[in-house]
């Protein structure tokens, strides 16, 4: 079974996204914010991380940029999952190595259709 | 600087964020209890999904639709039945009717023909006297005077036996016909019953299973409809981070608010700049409000509406597949135990009827010798006035007396033939009757129910596999129950945390009416403060926290002087870019 990452500092929103993704047959695992996202990333084996962008402590573009120096995680996709729409963001977060962004609130059959596609 | 500003109430902004952190606190405590009913509700659905599925499968695995066929066919197989039975019966009626009339002539003609034998008996006694007479010349009449005494003797005897049987016969037809005049009348309701119940249950049966061959499709949609409104929860769900991070900004602004106003009171240059700054960060954070309100309300609304849709199409459409499935077997179940005890009655009937009219039988054999009798009695009569007219011409003028009998004798004989004739065409009749009787008795008999059996077989086999998918249903049908009495009981969770939310637009009301005082207050301590802010400070200032495009279109409005219509198609979410 494919693993993912949900890293989200709204408990709510890590719910919906688990809940969407058990339902389409991944096993998700739950960071509460971008620290909690690099110690989960180093110490187990992820197919897929889903990324908020505002969070405390570690924010999500400087998770995917210590994400990326993590043996085994160069070519992991990883979607940012934002409130956030704004171009410039959304190109910080590609530079930073995102492999796609997607604006909250997020549609359950999208996100599966995403996740399925960048996830074989 | 002037003395009220120094004067404004600073527990005007202590207010405010008591508020908003309970505002906070609130949504999440509901937002929390919703998602916890959500999850177990999600769950549950599944179940009860799993289980209505498994039923839709039985229900098309089993075939049920082809059960219509055989249903129809036995309604066809039963009305012919009760049809025939009621013809045969009324036949029956019929031939025991028109016996009962001919057993009434038979009995005129047996009375005439006892009225010969005592007619006989007295010529026999002429006939001895005569014979006494002669003397030893009589010798000859001896013969004469024996035979019409045997003779005599045997149709006594005969009249006697037939007159027994044909009022013993009398009195069975008058039975029997009141047996089928009360019978008659019942098997024409039950015709009609048959008909009517028949047609009325293969309509319910054939709408119940049209209604059960539409099941397959009505879960897919069930289903379908349950997961857009699980995706509407979803949905709704992270419309409380977006309101919460809003609130944690409103929050944040009330610090800037603040700051900026405690400037004016400490500084001697940019007073009126700083509470030009503030008063416009109080219209921002005002129309930031509103917006939250708005949204909260769109989120906390589509959560009740889909978790209510949830609840209401599982309890209603996928719980009545189970039923109906077992109400289509009892309905088809009634009907055959109907027509099982409909053919037992009329088994038991055909018995009943066939014993009484056993007499018939009985009586046509007598009735075939009786008519033996009469021929050969008319036979012996010719024969005896022959015999007696030539002993009479032998003897000459002495035999006056027997020649006179002999007259009586060919009377008698004329006399006899023509009752004979008259008794034989009504016995010949009755003899006909009676087959005709045993032939529509035929009816009655096994044969006559073998489409009948057929059909029921037939229907018992598609009976079976409804009975297997029925009790499946039942088993299934309990279990979905059991669940949705527990999400009967969430839904209860769900409305008070729905309530919890409702109490927020009240709270936010009095965050704005806070505001909107100070703001107020701001104006009245500083006149002309509307106009003195600079713009690019001010987004500066307040949208550096910002992480929605809601916020930032709604300080445009707020800044331009316009009121914030709503997000563009482009900001609501859901927009995937891959890069």
């Amino acid at each position: 079974m494919k693993r993912i990452l949900t890293v989200d500092d709204s408990g709510s929103v890590r719910q919906m996204v688990c809940f969407t993704l058990q339902k389409a047959g991944y096993e998700v695992a739950e960071a509460v914010d971008g620290k909690d996202g690099i110690d989960k990333a180093g110490s187990g084996k992820f197919d897929l991380i889903i990324t908020d962008l505002n969070m405390p402590n570690v924010d999500g573009i400087q998770l995917i940029t210590a994400v990326r120096k993590l043996p085994g995680y160069s070519f992991v996709p990883i979607l940012m999952l934002s409130t956030e729409s704004q171009a410039e963001k959304k190109d910080a977060g590609r530079k930073a190595g995102a492999t796609g962004w997607i604006v909250k609130p997020f549609n359950a059959d999208q996100l599966v259709a995403v996740v399925q596609k960048l996830v074989k | 600087m002037s003395s009220e500003t120094r004067m404004m109430p600073s527990d005007g902004f202590e207010k405010a964020r008591g508020d908003l952190q309970w505002l906070l606190r609130t949504t999440e405590e509901a937002v929390g209890a919703l998602v916890t009913a959500f999850g177990e509700l999600t769950r549950d659905t599944d179940s009860i999904l799993r289980l209505a599925s498994a039923i839709v499968d039985c229900v098309e695995n089993e075939n049920v639709r082809s059960i219509m066929p055989s249903v129809q066919a036995l309604g066809v197989a039963a009305k012919l039945f009760v049809n025939e039975r009621l013809q045969a019966t009324s036949g029956i009626l019929d031939t025991v009717t028109t016996e009962t009339k001919l057993l009434s002539q038979l009995s005129q003609v047996t009375e005439s023909q006892a009225k010969i034998a005592v007619e006989i008996k007295i010529l026999n006694v002429h006939t001895k006297i005569e014979v006494a007479h002669l003397g030893s010349v009589g010798v000859g009449f001896e013969y004469l005077a024996r035979e019409l005494a045997e003779f005599s003797l045997s149709l006594v005897n005969s009249t006697d036996e037939l007159m027994s049987h044909t009022n013993h016969h009398k009195a069975t037809n008058e039975k029997t016909q009141s047996m089928l005049s009360i019978e008659l009348p019942r098997l024409r309701e039950e015709l009609a019953r048959v008909e009517f119940s028949l047609n009325d249950d293969l309509e319910v049966m054939n709408s119940g299973l049209s209604k059960l061959s539409r099941t397959p499709l009505q879960f897919k949609q069930s289903a379908e409809e349950i997961a857009d409104q699980i995706a509407g929860v979803v949905v709704a769900v992270q419309g409380h981070d977006i309101t919460r991070q809003q609130l944690e900004h409103v929050q944040e602004a009330l610090t800037i608010i603040s700051s900026k106003l405690t400037a004016t009171h400490d500084a001697i240059e940019g007073a009126d700049s700083d509470a030009a700054c503030g008063h416009a960060g109080f219209a921002i954070q005002i129309s930031q409000l509103g917006a939250i309100r708005t949204t909260l309300s769109e989120w906390a609304s589509q959560i009740r509406t889909c978790m209510g849709s949830i609840l209401r199409i599982s309890a209603s459409e996928l719980v009545g597949v189970g039923p109906l499935v077992l109400e289509q077997e009892q309905s088809m179940s009634s009907e055959l135990v109907h027509i099982d005890s409909l053919e037992r009655e009329c088994e038991a009937y055909g018995e009943k009827l066939s014993s009484t009219l056993d007499g018939i039988s009985h009586l046509s054999d007598l009735v075939k010798e009786h008519i033996q009798k009469s021929e050969s009695a008319r036979n012996r009569l010719r024969l005896l006035t022959f015999n007696s007219v030539v002993e009479a011409s032998h003897l000459g003028a002495k035999a006056d007396a027997i020649c006179v009998i002999a007259d009586g004798v060919a009377e008698v004989s004329v006399e006899w033939s023509k009752i004979s004739e008259q008794s034989g065409s009504a016995l010949k009749e009755i003899l006909s009757l009676s087959n005709r009787i045993n032939g529509v008795m035929a009816t009655f008999s096994q044969a006559g129910s073998e489409k009948l059996r057929e059909a029921q077989a037939q229907t018992k086999t598609g009976l079976e596999h409804l009975q297997g998918a029925a009790s499946f249903a039942l088993t299934q049908g309990k279990q979905i129950e059991t669940i949705t009495d527990r999400m009967r009981a969430r839904s209860i969770a769900i409305e008070t945390a729905s309530q919890l939310l409702d109490s927020c637009f009240g709270r936010i009301d009095l965050v704005v009416n806070t505001l909107e005082n100070m703001k107020h207050d701001l104006e009245a301590i500083h006149p002309g403060v509307k106009q003195k802010y600079d713009e690019a400070e001010i987004e500066r200032l307040f949208s550096a926290c910002y992480t929605t495009q809601t916020e930032r279109e709604v300080l445009r409005s707020a800044l331009d002087g316009t009121v914030f219509s709503g997000l563009s198609q482009a900001s609501m979410g859901n927009s995937v870019e891959l890069f």
